[in-house]
């Protein structure tokens, strides 16, 4: 059955709303995941933390975003903006009007999503909003390309 | 949701080869030679339970580097919801030579991973928020290096100040430091050391004598192995010998494991029942050591060796 569950990753790491932005900056370099979920004591999810937000804080605003050759030569000052907030909470840089599904939600919608938000990563809770994990744009592409291919030998 | 610990987990390969010979170089041709699978006690017991079942089932631990990001899709693919505090050191890898000519079986077990004081704290935090949705928690398992030995301990009292019930297999010094904070269940494990709270244990005596003691320090419930039985402490005093009859024992990795996760399945389906979940952990355990398995497959089997597992009271309460 195309529905979530079948699909997702089920991973809980995450960030708490009061760790720190250098916690989930390593914790987003460990995992190689450029976005988190945040959650609140409970586990329930409460938002998203992306690393562009981030980046978007710390690069001079003049410059304009992810201009490559700009972050080079101002490095310095884009890592001294870092050292600044680094130990500021993640809930200042989260974004809370994110967008979730639920296990037994059918594949259909997170194409509607993604498409929609552009969004990379959607996470997935269950009734009582506890996270429970995510699904990404491959995860997407993959059961697109199972529904076309009929033999499903991958 | 059914929460499972394992701080020391290990990327396990079985390599099966003709002869294992000193300066011989050996070739593996064919996949069913080579075996690669997640390791570690916590885990597996998370496994046997999702082959029984349950919907959610979590496993929360360290995992290592580079290796960690592999070791996560492994478990990932038993349908585990994974909750691992990425480490910079490299996790462990086990190795396992098994030969048929002549019969042999040497393990390269390796205990070097090493992880941060920050790791331990971040762990910590996670666990408190992760647990929440679970009534029962298993800890199990070795703890890796620079891991301080209370980490057991502080784990049971987060549990504690939440209203958890724990389950800990456990050994040494971290077992030990555990009891302080009263523990459920306990249940020793002792393979490199025959000891327990550092005294060595050989007849039945010995075992008998320190399960009362592990009762003194603080488990309410102990579950004791020894040799292919287990001796039961129940919390009124009362102490019990668990034996299998009638068996053959082809293997016997993973049979400790299946007993762990039986236990918690009888609990969950029937309710508490000392004696009886353990008599189904134990039918679980010699389902595995009796078929060659690594996990449980499903219920029927465990149930087909209930009659086969006798339990008898050594002392009343």
């Amino acid at each position: 059955m195309a529905i979530v569950k079948n699909y997702m990753m089920r991973s809980l790491n995450s960030v708490s709303y009061d760790d720190k932005i250098s916690d989930a900056i390593i914790y987003m370099h460990k995992t190689e995941m450029p976005i988190l979920p945040v959650v609140d004591e409970e586990n329930h999810f409460i938002g998203t933390i992306y690393s562009k937000n981030i980046l978007k804080n710390i690069i001079p605003e003049q410059y304009g975003f992810m201009n490559s050759q700009r972050i080079l030569y101002d490095r310095n000052q884009a890592a001294e903006t870092l050292a600044e907030i680094e130990d500021r909470k993640v809930e200042e840089y989260m974004i809370t009007n994110t967008e979730t599904v639920f296990e037994r939600d059918n594949m259909d919608k997170i194409a509607d999503i993604m498409l929609n938000n552009k969004e990379s990563y959607i996470f997935v809770t269950n009734d009582e909003g506890y996270l429970r994990g995510y699904i990404s744009r491959g995860d997407l592409l993959f059961y697109l390309l199972c529904t076309t291919d009929d033999d499903n030998n991958f | 949701m059914i929460t499972t610990v394992t701080l020391n987990p290990s990327i396990d390969r079985e390599y099966f080869i003709d002869e294992h010979k000193a300066m011989k170089d050996q070739y593996i041709y064919d996949e069913e030679d080579l075996k690669v699978y997640p390791g570690g006690k916590g885990l597996i017991a998370a496994i046997n339970l999702k082959n029984l079942g349950y919907a959610d089932v979590q496993n929360i631990g360290f995992v290592g580097g580079k290796q960690g990001l592999f070791f996560e899709k492994m478990v990932q693919d038993f349908n585990i919801t994974t909750n691992f505090i990425y480490t910079s050191n490299e996790m462990r890898n086990n190795i396992k030579i098994i030969a048929s000519n002549p019969p042999s079986n040497t393990l390269y077990n390796d205990y070097t991973y090493s992880v941060s004081h920050r790791s331990v704290e971040e762990l910590k935090k996670r666990f408190k928020r992760s647990i929440r949705e679970s009534d029962l928690i298993m800890i199990a398992g070795s703890i890796p290096d620079n891991v301080s030995f209370d980490i057991y301990r502080e784990l049971i009292e987060i549990c504690n100040e939440l209203d958890k019930n724990v389950y800990l297999k456990a050994s040494g010094e971290a077992l030990n430091r555990a009891l302080v904070a009263k523990p459920k269940f306990v249940v020793p494990y002792f393979k490199h050391t025959h000891k327990i709270l550092d005294i060595k244990v050989d007849k039945k005596e010995d075992y008998v004598k320190m399960g009362k003691k592990l009762q003194e320090k603080g488990a309410q419930y102990v579950i004791m192995p020894f040799h292919t039985n287990r001796i039961l402490f129940d919390k009124d005093g009362s102490i019990y010998m668990l034996s299998p009859r009638d068996y053959c024992i082809r293997n016997l990795l993973g049979a400790g494991d299946a007993y762990n996760a039986a236990f918690f399945d009888y609990i969950y389906q029937n309710g508490f029942d000392f004696i009886e979940a353990n008599r189904y952990a134990a039918a679980a355990a010699l389902d595995i050591a009796e078929h060659k398995l690594v996990f449980l497959k499903d219920r029927e089997e465990i149930e087909k060796n209930i009659d086969n597992i006798v339990i008898e009271e050594l002392e009343g309460r």
